[in-house]
């Protein structure tokens, strides 16, 4: 049982393990990436365990003329390779052992702090009317295009509530922020709202912030942005499965 | 006599055991103190938020490929392993100059992202088809299939134009580059993966065996890549950007840069672009057109496959193609 001989099976069934930990045993998959993945990493996952088990069967009962094929295969590499496999790929338990031992956090204030917050542009117009409720559920997403965009002012009178991270700006003024992430945590960017009223929790604390909003500039100019909420109560909660919101 | 040196061997070998189980337990030991104690000392003080974030996004782009990298390793050892030469011969126009549109149009059909398409072009290769026919398919598959279009699409609502944009100018990008290579091309700078006999009775092993080494290859460097770009999203704050949102020039060369060195998946890259909302759709065509062709994890999967003489030399000259043909495609329809 030499690393040598079982390097490469091992390699695959310890990457497999990992996504398969993240994934399948585990929401932490949504720290990197989005929901919708789930089912590839999850089949990603069993394949890769599955290859590498057949593989190191292979390798135990029948190591005949493959050994020969693959070392003629990577005869031609310069340098890096042995017949077993190519070295670079001990890379690979870089991510895996990460992801297996201590999975790294989901991003953060200091993310968001670097991210330059980013409004989306899109023209003033009406919008869909608001679900009911009181308070009304919003992402920081809706929450900040209905108080920028809705010419309809479908926030107006209403109660609403939204749930993100504890970012500080300057002269005590303080954000409930989220970052929005399209495919994986490489391309989050950010987004929030000023809370007034209450006093600023300590950073990267995660709040349930209700309230009603506060209009503030012009439709649709910069001065609007980022929108204001007028917050009556600020309940601290965990972290939710989902850190991100999907843009 | 032969049983005294039977028994030499043995208490040569007990001792010999016995060395190495002490020595390297009593060193074993050694290092797992020091490392228990100093450990959580030094993993604190490393552990900045910015080296936190740096983890965070480096694993986030490994997760992120795995399944795309596993479809295009599945893809292409299945081509090793199942498909005769001759089809390809068969299918593709046997005259290079036609069979690199045909190539790069036939990218439609591979829905992933860029880490998918360079095991399954070093497989066409090795199976006979012209290198210059698999490179348009190499470039043109990440950036015009469906899934991508429709990102795109998604992105930009009420802007066909820019998908169209999109899919005009990366497949005219691959398609000069075909051709570029058909004219310009040496064989000494590319290296060429030739693999595996003949698809055969072994078919299926021959399967496991290709799948087992270009997933481990190419992960390999994925893992430099995801590396590389997690440097870049720490250490370049987006907000510079906004210092050359004033040029329209520099801004599409921006762009163009910024593709390279953020490495955002070809499914993803339109919501990044629509989020640069200061530039010029040009700009921002000139960042979805170069992403999916050229960035660090491509240039270093492409090493891995096709030898570091040829990324160099291919990736430079897809850059620069591919922001020519994005001004021009821009000043057209956009």
């Amino acid at each position: 049982m030499s690393l040598r001989r079982y390097g490469a099976p091992l390699l695959l069934a310890l990457m497999g393990a990992a996504v398969l930990r993240i994934s399948l045993f585990s929401e932490l998959y949504l720290r990197y990436v989005q929901a919708p993945l789930r089912p590839y990493l999850i089949v990603s996952g069993v394949v890769l365990v599955l290859l590498g088990v057949v593989m190191a069967g292979v390798r135990r009962f029948a190591p005949d003329a493959h050994e020969e094929d693959a070392h003629e295969a990577d005869g031609h590499e310069e340098g890096g390779h042995h017949h077993h496999g190519p070295r670079v790929a001990w890379l690979l338990t870089l991510p895996a052992l990460a992801l297996l031992l201590f999975p790294p956090p989901a991003l953060g204030s200091y993310s968001a702090g670097r991210e330059a917050a980013q409004r989306a542009a899109q023209g003033v117009g009406t919008f869909p009317a608001l679900a009911l409720g009181d308070p009304v559920e919003l992402t920081l997403a809706e929450f900040n295009s209905r108080a920028i965009y809705d010419s309809g002012r479908s926030l107006k009178g209403r109660t609403v509530r939204m749930t993100g991270f504890v970012t500080h700006g300057e002269d005590g003024t303080w954000y409930v922020t989220r970052l929005y992430v399209t495919c994986c945590a490489a391309d989050a960017t950010a987004g929030k709202v000023e809370a007034r009223g209450d006093d600023a929790p300590p950073v990267d604390t995660w709040v349930t912030v209700t309230g009603t909003w506060h209009p503030k500039g012009r439709l649709g100019s910069d001065e609007a942005w980022p929108a204001v909420l007028d917050v009556t109560s600020v309940e601290r909660v965990k972290q939710p499965a989902d850190p991100y919101e999907q843009r | 006599m032969e049983n005294q040196r039977t028994a030499g061997d043995h208490l040569r070998l007990a001792v010999r055991a016995l060395f190495y189980a002490v020595f390297g337990g009593a060193a074993l030991l050694a290092i797992v103190t020091v490392l228990s104690v100093l450990g959580p000392m030094l993993a604190l003080d490393l552990y900045t938020p910015a080296v936190a974030a740096w983890w965070t996004v480096f694993t986030a782009i490994a997760v992120q490929g795995v399944p795309f990298l596993l479809l295009g390793t599945v893809v292409s050892a299945a081509i090793g392993a199942f498909v005769p030469e001759k089809v390809f011969k068969r299918l593709l126009p046997r005259n290079q100059a036609l069979a690199v549109p045909v190539a790069g149009a036939a990218g439609v059909v591979l829905p992933g992202c860029e880490c998918a398409s360079v095991p399954v072009a070093g497989s066409l290769m090795s199976r006979g088809v012209a290198p210059a026919a698999a490179l348009a398919f190499l470039l043109s598959a990440p950036a015009i299939n469906p899934v991508v279009l429709v990102a795109t699409s998604i992105a930009f609502p009420r802007q066909p134009e820019m998908v169209l944009g999109r899919l005009v100018a990366s497949l005219g990008t691959a398609v000069v580059m075909g051709w570029l290579w058909a004219r310009f091309g040496r064989d000494e700078w590319i290296r060429l993966p030739k693999r595996r006999a003949q698809a055969g009775p072994g078919g299926l092993r021959t399967f496991g065996a290709g799948l087992q080494h270009d997933f481990l290859h190419a992960g390999g460097f994925l893992v430099v890549g995801a590396a590389a770009a997690a440097t870049f999203n720490i250490a370049v704050p987006r907000s510079v950007l906004d210092v050359f949102t004033g040029s329209a020039w520099l801004a599409v060369l921006l762009l163009a840069v910024l593709a390279v060195v953020l490495c955002v998946c070809s499914e993803a890259d339109a919501f990044v672009a629509a989020s640069l909302s200061g530039f010029s759709p040009t700009a921002r065509l000139a960042f979805m057109v170069v992403g999916p062709m050229v960035d660090l994890k491509l240039i270093a999967l492409q090493s891995g496959t096709f030898g570091r003489a040829f990324a160099v030399r291919f990736s430079a000259a897809t850059w620069v193609v591919a922001v020519a043909s994005s001004v021009l495609v821009g000043w057209w329809l956009l």
